[in-house]
């Protein structure tokens, strides 16, 4: 081996033979030896390959200048396997074409292919005879080879928490001190340091210990990078964090901003000139657009129809009859307006509207994961918080400050300076907590399953607020945007400092796992009278809990007291007396034969837990009394905890994980938001919230930067939502992707208009209601003619307004609704569902009503079949689009499902009280379900139909018993209801 | 790389395919079929189960999935270890800590409380608790080595199902239906029969869609009363009514959709009803067990009450895949080879419940034919440790094993198998898998290759990344079991 320039690296290379070893399979003698790195394959390198990875652009955290950085590896980890081409990630990606990256330069020629293949075949040699592995020996060894290891080897034990034996692990300094058994390291002696010792030991990590902290057992090539960094003397290097600069980003450049949706949103968008559709801005825009393909404006939809329209779009219910009549007789245009308006401050306004962004959240009452999936108690609390703040009309920009930041908006910790706002601010930050989490068991509490979960909110927020899939960067670089392997992880951590994967809080505390070693991450901040309230409603219920058990005790006393009288007459008459002094004398107070004597007897005379169980009149008490503190325990209150994400201050290191595995850790990174969404020269500044907070204030910084009135994304994707469900589309057809791979806007001045006009506004999502419900755009028929489906079959311009089927929520609340079983009391606990053997999950109804769809407990593994069947989603981690199927179970569950059929006759028999000819019936019948009246032609049949049906219940009930008969006009008005809710007039909305 | 996939019908096209006929041709295209088709998904493919070309010659048309939730015994049932009998009561867990979930009730080394015997031409070692598969052998292809990523219940569910520790990834099941459609339209393409005495572990997840269109995940078939929820009307209402009601709706729902012409999503949703009443009498045919033989009962032990539940879903199995139904799979309730204790006994009763049935549904696939176009697999989510998991007391009989990632096993019988082969092997003592290792994803290529797919190939684009079953992970077929 040659250690010319080695020399200088390393003075004792102790342990370079662990590295190395199998590496060299291929003997570099063999084969061409001609071939050599610094002639042959460097010039290729430098043509083809050096303009993006050098040491300052730095793609894919590599650095293909020099032999040394090319065997440092990147992002990827390992880029050459020496002897092995095909294995080789450089040859492969060279091979299959993928780099270089299409125009961004000219692909290899078949030689130059060849000549690395050779090369890598050939040992990689050096002209200068430097071996490959003294590249990888020369990787040198400093504390953040060493710090990540103890981090997820070690500091659960031994770090900020839990100190054992007095010990911290997560510095070299903490090292050096060392704890109760001395100083964990020794300088430049791996043999003499108790650390190793311990883990050659096989002692450390403790195996009995692992699962409850968390830890998986330290492999030998961590060990030996640890024996190679204390024999060099524990060497560190002064590395600062990566993150943004005022110097011009290298990794992610201004020809990378071009996409459209990273351009900052204009401070200004012209309208095109007003046209013959009118005034409002929407329409032109779209009638432009229309212009353009030859096509115009559907003719405006009836009144009945805009009616049914607008209030399932707003409040996801039909037009009561008062309205329906009101509205359809007037001609008054401001009505229309006056009738929005009144929808909007509707309370049902935020129970559908607020719907759509739980699904974006991935609201769930459950963490999921594990077939336990335990319960989120407290979880209805952000629901009620998102409801709430649609209906206030929240703005948008504040809803995402207290959502993402609210813990660091406002103080918290003096329970007398608290306001309703700061515990929303806590509520709020629920949203980070939606994603599914399976950490409260101990088995998947290891650091990957809690990056999942780290991942999951990052995925939730990403496409959900940036409408960016930031997925794919977390192993490597975005293959199609612009985001580098780096700003995954600077967003890492700028949710290190609550979402600390190796200070982890688990999700609840669950029943049998690790007590202790993981608090819950669930804040416990309410108003003092709140807790007064509580104590006060619950004062009354522990004498009741005491005295149900006094009453089980005694009842114990009574059994034992008729056990001990039967066994003791069975005893020899002379024993008796003596006996029962021993059991009646304190045990101190025995003497020796007494002692004795009770030895002998006890078992005898005390009845075994089994025998207590079994005693007809103990099991009695029991049940009563378990049946009655069950009951009082459910009357009793606690005090509400919240689902929060808070910033804890102290964050560990943020670290790139190579190919996102946490045990191949790269460059040191600090928090930061993606390049390509800033000018590349603006440092991410996270300051204290407030002095003394104890906060890192990195979330308040990355969501300030959000709310930016000229944000590339912010606005756009709220905008563009918001269209999506009035209109049944984006704008932007990706809701979640604006990136590359997403669709492009088909009315991209629109959207940017929209924008505008959304922040000018005060980011209120109630104006931008009004601003498109008032346009002719979203006024027109649904009618589709010839035209719309040559030229535009998919409503990309808007020719017309879509036909729509009912959401789940529409669909079951609706039938709910008019059957008159709606108990509109809203917030609070999810109502209970009841599981059948069968896998039937449903609601459970409250003195016969049912709440609104949204305030049913929505346990990822027992959703309830009613919504589900009709495509409500699995929240895995969050729903941006719902799927729209149509399959035969819908159908089977309208026409056969027991809680539609119920639902079904208490409609009809409400209508059949209302009225009593079939004429008046069926209007009343069109006018609820279908908001309007009934043709003359669908009178004729109706009656025609009510009387065959009529006719045939009365020849089936005349072979009925007497019980069995029921009025056969009713009858045949149920199965004529149930027909009209299973059509299409009633399921799809024009 | 070609992405195996859906005619992706355009919408327009396909309706004016399916023309006027409403109740006629439109319904072969919709049966069962997910119609993605409102204006406001404009571009996505029509998702349906129209049978697909494979994209080589199959060896397997169907298959049967006996999937044995819990975690089975291997070295109590497959793989006989006489160096686990000589080192009973040896300490062992030092060597293993670290892949121990219950670390308090840890014991020392636990030898098998059955005897094993060789049986068939091929001489395959059988323990004692399972004498009818026995007689099978030299149709089945044992794996000895396989092994899986976790040892808890839930995560090792969703990676023997879905390739992924992780929930919401679409199963094997959902990704065959996706690259194979369905040989009976009336039929669900994806039948999962699971137990009426309660779900597994993980639910209806097991045999969810993921991200694949609902289309394409299992549908429940209950093996008793009506297999589907809500098929049948709960009250009775008279035969004349029904049709009246029909009629009605047929009426309200023509009559809406001639006043809305270009809008096939209402067209797809009349023929949606008349599907449910056509699935209504083939489902309720496929259950009808009336139909078979008493020998062929007795043969799945239907007419014991030890075997009647499962042995009713094996013959409700083969009747499924002789309907051309794609992917049926069995499962059973709780998690019955989940030997924690007691194992001596337990495992036994699990044998008594499943081994007659699944012995007779070799049997009787062979016996008609169908074994040829059919391949059965048979395997839960992991294996269990050589050492004892205690319960209470040092008793053996008391005594379990728990969990073990390292090694399982897995058995493949039918369509495109060497019969009688015994592949790979453990470590003498049976805690993990040594030679000729099958992973996970190689179990899946090869059920994949077995079905005429390629792994590489059953593609979904999504959110810039090409899901496949087998993920980013090496998969390799397992050419040493196949014909």
């Amino acid at each position: 081996m040659s250690l010319k320039q080695v020399s200088s690296f390393l003075a004792t290379p102790v342990i370079t033979g662990l590295i190395c070893g199998s590496l060299f399979a291929a003997d570099p003698q063999i084969g061409e030896s001609s071939l050599g790195f610094e002639s042959d394959v460097l010039p290729v390198l430098k043509d083809k390959c050096v303009r993006c990875h050098n040491p300052n652009d730095l793609k894919a955290e590599l650095d293909l200048t020099t032999g040394q950085g090319l065997f440092n590896g990147g992002e990827s980890g390992q880029v050459v396997e020496i002897g092995k081409p095909e294995e080789s990630i450089l040859f492969e990606m060279l091979h299959e074409g993928l780099m270089p990256p299409e125009g961004e330069g000219t692909a290899l020629t078949k030689d130059e292919l060849h000549t690395i293949e050779r090369w890598i075949k050939a040992g990689s040699p050096f002209d200068d005879g430097t071996r490959p592995g003294d590249f990888l020996d020369r990787v040198q060894v400093n504390q953040h080879d060493i710090e990540p290891i103890m981090l997820i080897r070690c500091t659960s034990c031994h770090g900020r928490r839990v100190r054992k034996g007095e010990l911290d692990l997560r510095t070299r300094e903490s090292m050096l001190k060392g704890g109760k058994s001395g100083p964990a390291i020794v300088l430049g002696k791996p043999e003499e340091s108790l650390l190793l010792q311990r883990i050659h030991a096989g002692e450390m990590p403790p195996r009995d210990q692992l699962i409850i902290a968390g830890v998986l057992p330290i492999t030998s090539s961590e060990v030996d990078r640890i024996a190679r960094w204390i024999s060099l003397g524990a060497p560190t290097v002064d590395i600062e964090p990566d993150v943004a600069t005022t110097e011009p980003d290298r990794m992610v450049t201004d020809d990378d901003r071009q996409h459209w949706s990273f351009q900052p949103l204009p401070a200004s968008i012209d309208i095109p000139k007003p046209n013959r559709a009118g005034n409002h801005p929407i329409d032109a825009f779209v009638s432009k657009e229309l212009r353009r393909n030859n096509l115009r404006f559907n003719p405006e939809a009836d009144s009945t129809t805009l009616l049914r329209r607008v209030c399932f779009d707003l409040t996801g219910l039909p037009p009561t009859v008062e309205m329906a009549d009101s509205f359809i007789e007037s001609s008054d245009a401001k009505d229309y307006e006056r009738m929005i308006d009144r929808l909007l401050d509707s309370p049902r306004y935020g129970e559908r509207w607020g719907r759509f962004w739980l699904d974006a959240a991935g609201y769930a009452d459950s963490e999921g994961k594990r077939s336990s999936d335990p319960v989120r108690k407290y979880a209805y609390r952000y629901r009620d918080y998102v409801i709430r703040a649609f209906n206030e009309d929240k703005p948008y920009s504040r809803f995402l400050l207290e959502q993402i930041a609210g813990d660091e908006l406002a103080d918290y910790s003096d329970p007398n300076q608290l306001t309703p706002e700061v515990i929303d601010n806590l509520v709020a930050t629920g949203f980070l907590r939606m994603a599914p989490d399976g950490t409260g068991s101990d088995v998947v509490n290891f650091v990957p399953e809690r990056m999942e979960v780290v991942a999951d909110e990052i995925d939730i927020l990403g496409s959900t607020v940036l409408g960016l899939t930031l997925k794919c960067a977390r192993c490597h670089s975005h293959k199609y945007d612009p985001i580098p392997h780096r700003d995954y992880y600077r967003l890492v951590a700028v949710f290190q400092g609550a979402f600390d994967i190796h200070d982890w809080l688990k999700p609840t505390s669950a029943a049998g796992q690790s007590d202790g070693h993981f608090e819950a991450r669930s804040l416990d901040v309410a108003f003092p009278w709140q807790r007064q309230a509580v104590a006060e409603h619950n004062k009354n219920f522990q004498p009741q809990i005491d005295r149900e058990n006094e009453r089980l005790k005694s009842a114990k006393a009574a059994a034992q007291k008729e056990k001990f009288d039967k066994e003791l007459a069975r005893l020899p008459e002379k024993l008796r007396d003596e006996v029962r002094t021993v059991v009646n004398t304190a045990e101190m107070d025995r003497n020796d034969a007494q002692k004795l004597l009770f030895a002998e007897y006890e078992s005898r005379l005390t009845l075994t837990d089994d025998e207590l169980r079994n005693t007809p009149a103990y099991k009695k008490v029991l049940d009563e009394v378990e049946a009655a503190i069950k009951s009082l325990k459910a009357d009793m209150q606690e005090v509400p905890q919240i689902r929060a994400l808070w910033d804890r201050g102290e964050p560990s290191p943020t670290y790139i994980f190579r190919r996102g595995d946490h045990r191949q850790p790269g460059r040191l990174v600090g928090p930061g938001v993606p390049a390509v969404l800033t000018d590349g020269r603006t440092p991410f500044h996270p300051v204290e919230p407030w002095s003394g907070s104890g906060k890192t204030g990195r979330r308040l910084a990355f969501a300030r930067w959000l709310v930016e009135h000229d944000h590339p994304l912010t606005a756009r994707v709220m905008v563009n939502r918001i269209w999506k469900h009035h209109f049944g589309r984006g704008i932007v057809a990706s809701l979640d992707n604006f990136g590359q791979l997403g669709d492009r806007p088909t009315h991209p001045e629109l959207l940017d208009w929209l924008a505008r006009e959304f922040v000018t506004n005060g980011w209120s999502v109630k104006h931008m209601h009004r601003l498109i419900l008032t346009s002719r755009t979203w006024r027109q028929s649904s009618a589709v003619s010839d035209d719309h489906l040559t030229v535009d079959p998919d409503n990309k311009w808007i020719s017309r307004m879509s036909l729509r089927r009912m959401e789940a929520e529409e669909v079951r609340d609706t039938l709910i609704f008019i059957a008159d079983a709606l108990d509109e009391t809203p917030f609070g606990k999810p109502d209970a569902v009841n599981v059948a053997n069968d896998g039937l999950v449903t609601a459970v109804p409250r003195n016969d009503k049912y709440r609104r769809s949204i305030y049913l407990r929505q346990r990822r593994k027992e959703m309830p079949t009613f919504l589900e069947t009709f495509d409500l989603p699995q929240m895995n981690p969050t729903c941006q689009n719902r799927a729209n199927s149509n399959v035969a179970q819908q159908a089977l569950y309208l026409l056969n499902n027991r809680m539609v059929r119920d639902l079904v006759s208490r409609f009809a028999a409400g209508l059949s009280a209302a009225a009593t000819d079939s004429d008046s019936r069926i209007q009343h019948l069109y006018l609820s379900a279908l908001s309007r009246q009934p043709t003359e032609e669908e009178l004729v049949s109706g009656r025609r139909t009510l009387a065959e049906l009529e006719g045939q219940w009365a020849e089936y009930y005349s072979e009925q018993s007497e019980d069995e008969k029921k009025d056969p006009a009713l009858e045949a008005f149920r199965v004529y209801c149930h027909a009209i809710l299973n059509s299409a007039g009633f399921l799809y909305i024009d | 790389m070609t992405v195996q996939h859906h005619h992706h019908l355009d919408r327009r096209s396909f309706f004016d395919h399916v023309g006027s006929g409403l109740y006629g041709a439109a319904l072969a295209q919709l049966l069962g079929g997910d119609l993605i088709a409102s204006e406001s998904s404009h571009n996505r493919p029509v998702h349906n189960l129209l049978p697909q070309q494979p994209v080589h010659e199959p060896k397997a048309k169907a298959m049967i999935h006996l999937f044995m939730n819990g975690g089975p015994s291997q070295m109590d049932l497959f793989d006989p270890k006489p160096e686990l009998t000589k080192r009973h009561g040896e300490p062992y867990f030092k060597k293993i800590a670290g892949e121990v979930e219950f670390i308090d009730s840890v014991g020392a080394l636990k030898r098998s409380p059955y005897k094993f015997r060789q049986h068939g031409e091929c001489g395959m070692s059988v323990s004692e608790v399972m004498p009818h598969l026995a007689q099978q052998v030299d149709d089945i292809a044992l794996i000895r080595s396989m092994h899986t990523t976790t040892f808890a219940h839930e995560h090792a569910l969703y990676k023997i199902h879905s390739g992924r520790m992780l929930s919401a990834y679409p199963s094997l099941g959902s990704w065959v239906t996706y690259g194979l459609g369905s040989e009976n339209q009336n039929l669900p393409a994806y039948v999962v029969l699971d137990d009426p005495g309660g779900l597994p572990v993980n639910g209806v997840e097991n045999w969810q869609a993921g991200f694949l269109p609902p289309v394409y995940q299992g549908t429940r078939f209950r093996s008793t009363g009506s297999p589907v929820l809500d098929l049948e009307p709960g009250t009775e209402k008279p035969e004349k009514v029904v049709k009246l009601q029909r009629d009605l709706l047929n009426r309200l729902d023509n009559f809406h959709r001639k006043q809305r012409p270009g809008q096939p999503v209402l067209d797809a949703r009349i023929a949606n009803y008349e599907l449910a009443a056509r699935m209504q009498l083939e489902a309720n045919d496929t259950l009808d067990l009336s139909q078979e033989s008493e020998e062929t009962l007795e043969m799945y032990g239907i007419n014991d009450p030890k075997t009647e539940s499962y042995g009713r879903r094996c013959l409700i199995a083969r009747r499924l895949v002789e309907s051309g139904v794609r992917f049926v799979q069995l499962y059973i309730r709780s998690q019955i080879w989940d030997s924690h204790r007691n194992l001596a006994s337990g495992l036994r009763s699990a044998c008594e419940f499943t081994d007659k049935p699944v012995a007779a549904l070799l049997k009787d696939l062979r016996q008609r034919g169908l074994i040829d176009s059919t391949l059965v697999v048979w395997g839960g989510e992991f294996g269990r440790l050589p050492i004892a998991q205690l319960a209470g007391s040092n008793s053996e009989k008391t005594s379990g094993r728990d969990h073990n990632k390292n090694a399982m096993v897995t058995w493949f019988a039918g369509a495109g198998i060497k019969g009688g082969t015994q592949y790979g092997t453990t470590d003498e003592l049976g805690f993990a898998a040594e030679e000729n290792k099958v992973s996970v994803q190689d179990w899946h290529a090869t059920i994949l290759h077995l079905l005429g797919l390629d792994h590489e190939k059953l593609l979904l684009e999504r959110l810039g990344l090409e899901e496949k079953l087998t993920h980013v992970f090496e998969a390799h077929i397992i050419d040493g079991i196949l014909s």
